[in-house]
């Protein structure tokens, strides 16, 4: 990374953090009341079908798979909805146009910014975890595995960044993208696995699945973390997560090349 | 009398502006029908796994749904767009403009911006909740339904409510969300029934952060025989987050400076 692009990732860092208060009850809400509502469901769902397991999950597994799997969907979000929209809707992204870096670039500093943060969250999370609840049937350690689990998130994160991107680029010709924003991010989270893994889909929409980019955000990290992926089928689920990363950016600076030329700067 | 017609004029004011932003206006359409598509399709899958949840086999979490669907409907058109605006007004100073009209402060700014474009959602849902109690093997007397409908415009009011709880801090902290996100990852609780709650965690979330009321209570009373308890849980617990509000809006306005950050 440039030194700029240094900068811009430790400024973001800053600024992530400028109101302490509302950050950490804000973190430490989001996990518990995330974490509460997934214990009494599936303790309910569990207690209902007079299962221990169900798809081979207990309820212990599920309750690790739903504090880890919105802090991965987190991580991924990065900035969040308007990271574009906002500065092409008020003409804030005059100032780009004219400094001597890479736009894409520059914002995607800023993005991994609030990612890498989102990320030390979820190792604090996952250590907590263990010092209370350690069970290694659910989640060991493995030196391996952490790397993949970094290495996906990291893909997952940057291919994230191009599929919203498109969403967020339509801002040059569309006054306001907010609303297809969050759709984007409902069809993500439930399509992707932060609202039910994956392996609970009828069998022929997961096979259909495997055909979009969804699971490669949410599932096939979760999967990683758990371990219940080989080696092989990591590579190889990591090989397609690079193709529709490769998809997206080539997808995004089309749109991107497209909407410079229509771009004003009034703004609003 | 002059507060209705200022409602009128903040009426035909939001659909002329949604009109002026077509694009938006079918974007918000869409992205409420997602959103409904996807409720519908979780617990679909969740009953692949189990007959019952919370005590309601398929066809009452189908109006269950239906239910929370029509509640998030009210409060998108009615609601939302103010208490996502207050807590930016509040951080940039805004609140001056409206503190020195000549009319309740909480009236302007807590009802002024209407969703035109969510208000074709609200048809949705309101046609998708009739369909679905017609659709029903269960049967429900008129007046019965009458007052579900009112105890689900009260919870849609009621969500706006309590999402206030957790923006007025912002008076104190100077930031521009507030607790938004601990909000909506509590949230969540209104879309799920309220029978997969342990007694005093289903208290707690009656009563204290009453999301319960919103939509799964409303709900109770449509099924169960004891109507007038759970038509009185509900009251108690609104009157209980409406005070707080006034309360906390009465003392968050004495200390408001002004100053922008």
């Amino acid at each position: 990374m440039k030194s700029w692009g240094l900068q811009v990732f430790l400024m973001q860092l800053r600024k992530l953090v400028a109101y302490r208060l509302d950050f950490w009850v804000n973190f430490l809400g989001q996990t518990l009341f995330s974490l509460l509502i997934a214990y009494f469901l599936w303790s309910s769902i569990f207690s209902s079908s007079l299962q221990a397991n169900i798809n081979g999950e207990s309820l212990q597994s599920m309750i690790f798979y739903y504090l880890m799997a919105p802090l991965v969907f987190r991580i991924q979000q990065g900035q969040g909805i308007g990271f574009l929209s906002r500065e092409i809707y008020d003409g804030g992204l005059n100032k780009y146009l004219l400094y001597p870096i890479d736009y894409f670039k520059f914002k995607l500093s800023a993005y991994l910014a609030n990612s890498f943060f989102f990320t030390l969250q979820l190792f604090a999370i996952l250590c907590i975890y263990n010092l209370f609840f350690y069970d290694s049937t659910i989640y060991a350690f493995s030196f391996l595995y952490t790397l993949y689990f970094l290495i996906s998130l990291l893909i997952g994160t940057c291919t994230f960044f191009f599929y919203f991107s498109t969403a967020e680029l339509l801002a040059f010709w569309f006054d306001n993208t907010w609303s297809l924003g969050v759709a984007l991010r409902f069809i993500t989270s439930f399509l992707g696995g932060a609202l039910i893994p994956l392996s609970f889909f009828p069998e022929w929409s997961t096979k259909a699945l495997a055909y979009t980019p969804f699971p490669y955000f949410i599932n096939l990290p979760m999967l990683i973390i758990q371990q219940k992926i080989t080696h092989e089928k990591v590579f190889e689920q990591i090989f397609i997560s690079i193709l529709w990363l490769i998809v997206f950016y080539f997808i995004s600076k089309f749109i991107w090349k497209k909407g410079n030329l229509v771009y004003s700067g009034v703004g609003i | 009398m002059r507060y209705f017609n200022l409602y009128i004029y903040f009426i035909k004011f939001a659909f002329s502006k949604a009109m002026e932003f077509r694009v938006d206006f079918f974007f918000r359409v869409l992205m409420d029908l997602v959103f409904y598509i996807i409720q519908f399709g979780f617990f679909n899958i969740l009953y692949l796994h189990t007959d019952i949840l919370g005590g309601w086999n398929l066809e009452q979490m189908k109006i269950f749904i239906a239910s929370f669907i029509f509640v998030d409907a009210f409060n998108m058109t009615f609601f939302a767009n103010n208490s996502w605006q207050l807590p930016i007004s509040i951080n940039k100073g805004e609140l001056d403009y409206y503190l020195t009209k000549p009319i309740a402060s909480f009236f302007v700014l807590g009802l002024r911006e209407i969703a035109a474009n969510s208000f074709i959602n609200l048809i949705f849902a309101t046609c998708l909740l009739i369909f679905i109690l017609v659709q029903s093997s269960l049967s429900f007397s008129l007046l019965s339904i009458s007052i579900f409908i009112l105890l689900l415009i009260n919870g849609a009011f009621l969500y706006y409510m309590t999402f206030l709880v957790f923006l007025l801090p912002v008076f104190w902290s100077g930031s521009s969300r507030g607790f938004a996100d601990v909000f909506f990852a509590a949230e969540k609780i209104f879309q799920r029934p309220d029978g997969i709650f342990t007694y005093y965690i289903r208290r707690f979330f009656l009563f204290i952060l009453p999301f319960s009321a919103m939509a799964s209570m409303p709900t109770r009373y449509l099924f169960e025989e004891n109507k007038l308890i759970i038509f009185t849980q509900i009251l108690g617990a609104s009157l209980f987050i409406y005070a707080l509000v006034w309360f906390i809006w009465s003392k968050a306005l004495k200390n408001y400076t002004s100053a922008s950050s």
